[in-house]
């Protein structure tokens, strides 16, 4: 009888703790899988989003991403100075306020998004038609499908905005603008409402001053790439920081990241080590229960290495039903415990925290596969140090 | 406003930035300097001491710069918002932070503040407070320092992920514990026949189970409580010293030793008892294998 057909039989031969085995390893091997879908998710979902959004580049006034609200004061020029660039296709100037519906009553604020003249698309429109690249009179906005249920409003609609861009009150007149159309924005939170124009709508809502913008979003020509554009922004501006999506998800994975990647790490250890107790606990009360039948097969001529082939297939039989199981369980876990975190306030409506990938997938086995052979050292270690003869003697004493 | 101002001045008014070539280390000079305090990370960060005389600019540009003297080093207070960014800060005496940030062209810069914090007779009294001030100021934007308990606080929605992996983690034990106790249950077939066969009843040999269960769960819930206690030191330290802050991030309170083993001993109980049950109910001769 081959090693894996034994092993089944031992197995079978206590159901229930073969299966209580297998049930632990499937809950820890579930949290262990969570983990690594947590490990890179966050990561792979932003750059998901960031890739989504058409541009490969952004340009700021400061190094630090966090400190992104420094704002670029000369805006025009730079724009002007990138569009000559070989490597850059498109550059829109982006800037975000708060502002408030002036006309209805009891509304929440809104998130006020300028952008520059342009014909590239910052956001997905749903209905109607984009801005106009000439402003308008009265001015256009496009606005988000929650904002446009919560005004019943549909394209051609007319509002009267105010600027609420600090915390007093403001003093500006209200404008009135006209709805283009309805859009998707791609960093928006599920609570928020989103109204978007042109700058110098901004600028008349917000006292701003005129050129002034967060950030410039650039699409870099297909054939130059996003490494290359960068190396060019920062020759031809030294003044401002050029980041590709590469950068900005190198400095989120050191920065906003590490908390949760520190957890997944921590947890991951845990469980997996949880897990190899749990199986090394069962293989070694099942190897102390069978010495006697143990040393009976090797004195018939079982050599050493077969006995130890059988122990370390119960051990993979126990680790891999468990690990297998342990996945869709840990895809239906995830999607809970995502959708708790996905309650951080303001967290992007299309960001996720667990993301399924291969990478994960593989990882599991690999770390599975590690931990049923470090499951099965010690029992592997009372087979092989078995004295044969002094074992047949106490089971037929005892 | 004035008074208001006055109030802020005690604040900790944090400057954004201070450049290395901005930072020198004259010797101590005749004329008095304007104090400040820095934070223990910008004086490690920049390699300053107390006593140095440093130049401060508002302007990214670091111009117009000012000197001051550095009195002392302070720890920030931890924030846990700001876990991931580093605090580079100095604290200035509110007059010398506006005569170095302020608007040169408006008159009232020198009489402008950002925001008061107010520290209350009655803490608990912040939400009526809160209504006071903004109805009879209705410019003014006034909230509690202390954040809600709901959604839009972060820390209560990783508290929720948090309870999740431990209950997670405790359900994982608990099939642990379970496959444990059929082992130690499948062990004693022979003594439990035995002892129905000599008169046990079912129900005094089920009772010895409970509290054996009762006291392995206790005992097993108590020695995780203290290993929690006794290295959560360990894990503050490797935290703390990661992410160079104070911020404790381990407690083990009352409130959570309680939850945990309030937790744990009905899961341990429930799984002796589960595992002895088949054996309790088997034919005592079946369980000696007659």
């Amino acid at each position: 009888m081959r090693a894996l057909a034994l092993a089944y039989r031992s197995l079978m031969h206590r159901r229930a703790r073969a299966a209580l085995g297998m049930l632990g390893v499937a809950a820890a091997g579930a949290l262990m899988f969570d983990m690594l879908l947590l490990s890179r998710g966050l990561l792979i979902s932003v750059r998901g989003l960031l890739e989504t959004s058409g541009f490969d580049v952004r340009v700021l006034a400061s190094e630090g991403l966090a400190q992104s609200r420094a704002p670029l004061t000369d805006a025009a020029a730079v724009v002007a100075a990138l569009e000559d660039l070989p490597e850059v296709a498109t550059v829109v100037p982006f800037r975000i306020e708060r502002a408030e519906v002036a006309d209805r009553e009891r509304m929440p604020s809104l998130t006020l998004v300028g952008v520059g003249p342009t014909e590239a698309r910052v956001w997905t429109m749903l209905d109607g038609r984009d801005l106009a690249a000439d402003p308008a009179d009265p001015a256009e906005v496009v606005i988000n499908r929650r904002l446009a249920t919560k005004l019943e409003a549909v394209s051609g609609t007319t509002l009267v905005l105010r600027g609420r861009c600090s915390d007093e009150p403001s003093v500006l007149p209200p404008v009135t603008v006209r709805v283009a159309g309805i859009a998707d924005f791609p960093f928006e939170s599920t609570s928020q409402l989103t109204v978007a124009g042109r700058l110098p709508l901004l600028e008349r809502l917000c006292d701003t001053r005129p050129g002034e913008a967060d950030v410039l979003l650039v699409a870099s020509q297909p054939e130059a790439g996003p490494d290359a554009a960068v190396a060019a922004i920062r020759r031809a501006r030294p003044d401002v920081f050029a980041f590709s999506n590469d950068d900005v998800i190198e400095r989120f994975e050191q920065v906003g990241f590490s908390y949760f990647r520190q957890v997944s790490t921590a947890l991951s250890v845990v469980t997996l080590a949880f897990g190899a107790l749990l199986v090394t606990v069962l293989l070694t009360v099942s190897v102390n229960q069978r010495l006697g039948e143990i040393a009976a097969l090797r004195a018939i001529g079982f050599s050493r290495r077969r006995a130890m082939a059988d122990v370390l297939w119960e051990s993979a039989l126990l680790v891999g039903v468990g690990g297998a199981a342990a996945i869709p369980l840990g895809l239906a876990l995830s999607t809970w415990l995502d959708a708790i975190l996905r309650s951080f306030p303001g967290v992007p409506e299309a960001l996720h925290f667990f993301v399924f990938e291969a990478r994960a997938v593989w990882l599991h086995v690999a770390l599975l596969g590690g931990a049923a052979v470090m499951a099965a050292a010690y029992p592997l270690w009372l087979v092989v140090r078995l004295p044969i003869a002094a074992t047949l003697r106490r089971e037929i004493v005892s | 406003m004035k008074s208001a101002a006055l109030v802020a001045a005690s604040l900790a008014l944090s400057l954004l930035v201070v450049t290395e070539g901005l930072a020198n280390r004259t010797a101590p000079g005749d004329e008095p300097l304007p104090e400040i305090l820095v934070s223990r990370q910008l004086l490690a960060a920049r390699g300053l001491h107390t006593g140095d005389v440093v130049l401060l600019s508002g302007d990214p540009d670091g111009k117009p710069t000012r000197r001051f003297r550095i009195a002392g080093v302070y720890e920030p207070m931890p924030d846990p918002r700001r876990l991931t960014s580093e605090r580079l800060e100095v604290r200035l005496h509110l007059p010398d932070l506006l005569a170095l940030n302020g608007d040169t062209a408006d008159p009232l810069a020198d009489d402008t503040v950002t925001s008061i914090n107010v520290k209350l007779t009655r803490p608990d009294d912040a939400a009526a407070f809160v209504r006071e001030v903004t109805g009879r100021v209705p410019i003014l934007n006034a909230r509690p320092s202390r954040a809600g308990a709901d959604d839009r606080n972060p820390f209560v929605v990783l508290g929720r992920f948090h309870l999740a992996i431990a209950i997670l983690t405790v359900m994982t034990s608990a099939v642990f514990l379970l496959a444990l106790m059929v082992m130690l249950a499948d062990e004693r077939r022979e003594t439990i026949g035995t002892l129905r066969l000599m008169g046990i009843t079912r129900t005094r040999v089920l009772k010895q189970v409970l509290a054996e269960g009762t006291m392995l769960a206790v005992a097993g819930a108590l020695f995780g409580v203290l290993l929690a206690a006794a290295t959560q030191g360990f894990f503050n330290a490797l935290f703390q010293w990661r992410y160079d802050t104070s911020l404790v991030f381990v407690r083990v309170s009352a409130s959570v030793a309680w939850r945990s083993v309030a937790l744990a001993v009905p899961l341990g109980i429930a799984a002796v008892v589960l595992a002895s049950w088949a054996l309790v109910r088997s034919d005592p001769l079946r369980l000696l294998r007659r």
